[in-house]
């Protein structure tokens, strides 16, 4: 709130003040409303339904009171979570009210949890809400700069979505079964771990409804072929056609010491925590800044339970809220996604608390003083069961573009599955 | 004999009641890892959080119970009549009609759901509780008039002529004599329709457009999840309703049953 006022203040010192050449750039007023001030007015008083992946009790219990409480007593917001199974669910939702023609308002849905495919087709079917992510106040936190933000998958962003939170894919590991210097720190390391540890490791199955198997493939893609600095930019089927065979041998030469002899594999990230759970594997995945806290505090995984990171290519990207070009309330979508963004509730969403602990989408260094050291103060708190945040800093690679996912999929079953 | 029937009913009830054992244990468990045989801790959190004032749970119970008894109300009045036009009457194009009828059960749902809730955007029929129970009807229909046609191909015309000839009116035929021989089936098909209509996810979320939120929209979501204490909670409370209905069944199917 503080923050905000301030910035309203700087808002208002600049228009007065036309030649104060410090102060920011004002922010347009998102596309249909006469200023932000406009959108807070058109909001007081309404509801908001906003669309998110339902499968965690402790994230909908979150949502509820860490931001339906703010919205409610700050901006007069009522906040109704609709939880869907799927977000495709949600796009399909859309497009049929699409072809029933309710095109510019009128949907039911005003807000979504997205990223990825379903951001694709939206974008594609002309079913967004355009060019207001750079708009509300909060936008200037974020560093649109960077490409991990700017593309959704390679999908150019353009303002038709706003980041929530980030992700970043490590490993689990029992404290009470190894011990920190038992663990591989590269692939190499980790093929050796496999071959000396058989039946002890597994990944989940690359497949639709779970990226995080297909984000772990194109890791060891990225290995295999000595970097990702090359894979950066549109989808190049030659380079792939060549690295591809590598890939596969690379993977089969794990298979036959691989959890049940690789015969199968998890199917999702939980069928794999489950198996890291009752102790017939000795490593999980997760996606979470808070490590294994996340999964300790819902009881999916032992006390015990740590993150870490290979010292190389951790796939990170972020995930957004989108609105649907025929939402109904605007005016709430937008300060919900502003509200995400606010330096106390970014503080909030990383902690296990949240059900997802989730990394920062706005950056260190584009907040105030007092702000930064909250930002600081929450990373500090996620102690010994999350992975060090420099490590996975320093591990960081971008994602591939999205028509690499189907490809790799389908490969991946040919190649190594059958 | 004898024992085989036995036999018969143990295997039966083990492989109902099993389940619901591993569900009661989940649903109070935290934490529960291989090998431990029976969970080491215990918690209610999963029940708090499913009955905690913010919980859409009581909201979504209510809007399913509202919906799957409407459902079951409206189909078998419909479906009463259908099924004894096709079950006793021989006209052209029966089959046809039959077919027709059964054509949702058939079709995969979601092809039928996307152009259904299309129509229903059109009609303003949408992200209403009407709108679902209509939807509802679709995938309920066949199978009651399935159920019901069955037992009207068996049923004797002769005893509503009697009763006509000793000067019964339409409504008391209706009351005394067909209505209380086809009893077993019409409660048969009742409960095929309240327990379809109870557990559809798809239709109700694609028409009901996430306003309308029932048990199964809850169950569906904390299901993709990993919360497996929620996720056997939930599962308890939507076959809790379930078994009410099928016991109370049972009773009246005996006590209807002619001898």
């Amino acid at each position: 709130m503080r923050f905000w006022w301030l910035l309203l203040l700087l808002l208002a010192t600049f228009s007065v003040d036309a030649q104060t050449e410090e102060a920011p750039q004002p922010l347009p007023a998102p596309p249909g409303f006469e200023s932000w001030q406009a959108v807070l007015d058109q909001a007081r008083g309404t509801t908001i339904y906003w669309y998110v992946w339902g499968g965690s009790e402790a994230i909908n219990a979150f949502i509820d009171t860490f931001y339906g409480e703010p919205l409610l007593e700050e901006y007069g917001i009522t906040l109704e979570r609709v939880p869907v199974v799927d977000t495709v669910d949600v796009v399909n939702l859309i497009l049929s009210e699409q072809s029933a023609d309710i095109i510019d308002t009128g949907g039911v849905v005003d807000l979504i949890w997205i990223n990825g495919e379903n951001f694709a087709t939206l974008k594609q079917a002309d079913m967004l809400y355009q060019d207001w992510a750079e708009t509300i106040p909060n936008s200037v936190l974020v560093n649109w700069e960077d490409p991990a933000i700017a593309y959704d998958f390679g999908v150019p962003v353009e303002g038709d979505e706003s980041p929530w939170s980030s992700a970043q894919l490590h490993f689990i590991y029992d404290s009470a079964r190894m011990s920190e210097d038992q663990l591989p720190s590269n692939y190499d390391e980790l093929t050796v771990w496999i071959e000396q540890n058989p039946g002890r490791f597994t990944y989940i199955a690359p497949g639709p409804g779970a990226f995080q198997g297909t984000r772990f493939v194109k890791q060891v893609l990225y290995h295999v072929s000595g970097g990702y600095e090359q894979w950066v930019g549109p989808w190049n089927p030659t380079l792939y056609a060549e690295w591809a065979p590598r890939l596969w041998d690379y993977l089969n030469v794990w298979e036959t010491n691989l959890w049940r002899g690789g015969e199968t594999y998890p199917a999702t990230e939980n069928e794999l925590l489950q198996l890291f759970a009752n102790g017939e594997v000795d490593f999980a995945l997760t996606q979470a800044t808070s490590g294994a806290e996340t999964y300790i505090s819902q009881g999916l995984i032992p006390e015990t339970s740590r993150a870490f990171t290979l010292t190389e290519y951790a796939i990170g990207d972020y995930n957004y809220v989108a609105i649907p070009r025929n939402a109904t309330n605007k005016a709430a979508a937008l300060i919900v996604a502003n509200l995400l963004l606010r330096p106390d509730r970014q503080a909030g969403h990383i902690l296990p608390e949240s059900g997802f602990g989730l990394g920062y989408a706005i950056s260190l260094d584009r907040v105030n003083e007092e702000d930064r050291a909250l930002l600081e103060a929450s990373l500090a708190q996620l102690g010994e069961t999350a992975a060090d945040p420099a490590a996975l800093a320093a591990a960081f690679a971008p994602d591939l573009a999205p028509e690499s996912q189907s490809v790799i999929e389908q490969d991946w079953e040919a190649n190594v599955l059958r | 004999m004898k024992y085989f029937r036995w036999i018969a009913l143990t295997l039966m009830i083990i492989a109902l009641i099993l389940p619901l054992i591993t569900f009661l244990l989940k649903a109070f468990a935290r934490g529960w890892f291989f090998p431990q045989i029976i969970p080491r801790t215990w918690s209610l959190a999963a029940w708090e959080r499913l009955f905690s004032p913010q919980s859409d749970l009581l909201p979504a119970l209510l809007n399913s119970g509202i919906i799957a008894l409407t459902v079951t109300g409206v189909a078998l009045a419909i479906g009463f009549p259908a099924a004894r036009v096709l079950g006793i009457g021989h006209f052209p194009g029966k089959r046809w009609i039959l077919l027709v009828l059964l054509a949702p059960a058939l079709v995969p749902p979601l092809a039928v759901s996307m152009g259904l809730s299309t129509q229903f955007l059109r009609l303003g029929l949408s992200g209403t509780w009407i709108g679902v129970s209509i939807a509802h009807l679709i995938p309920v229909l066949p199978y009651v008039i399935l159920t019901l046609s069955g037992l009207f191909a068996r049923y004797d015309l002769r005893y509503e002529e009697q009763a006509r000839s000793l000067g019964a009116g339409s409504w008391a035929i209706f009351r005394r004599i067909t209505l209380p021989m086809l009893w077993p089936g019409v409660i048969a098909a009742g409960l095929f329709a309240f327990l379809i209509s109870w557990s559809q996810y798809l239709l109700t979320f694609l028409i009901g457009g996430g306003r309308v939120i029932t048990l199964p929209i809850l169950l569906f979501a904390s299901t993709s999840g990993g919360d497996n204490a929620v996720i056997a909670a939930l599962s308890l409370v939507m076959i809790a309703p379930a078994l009410l209905v099928l016991i109370f069944a049972s009773r009246s199917l005996e006590q209807g049953t002619i001898r």
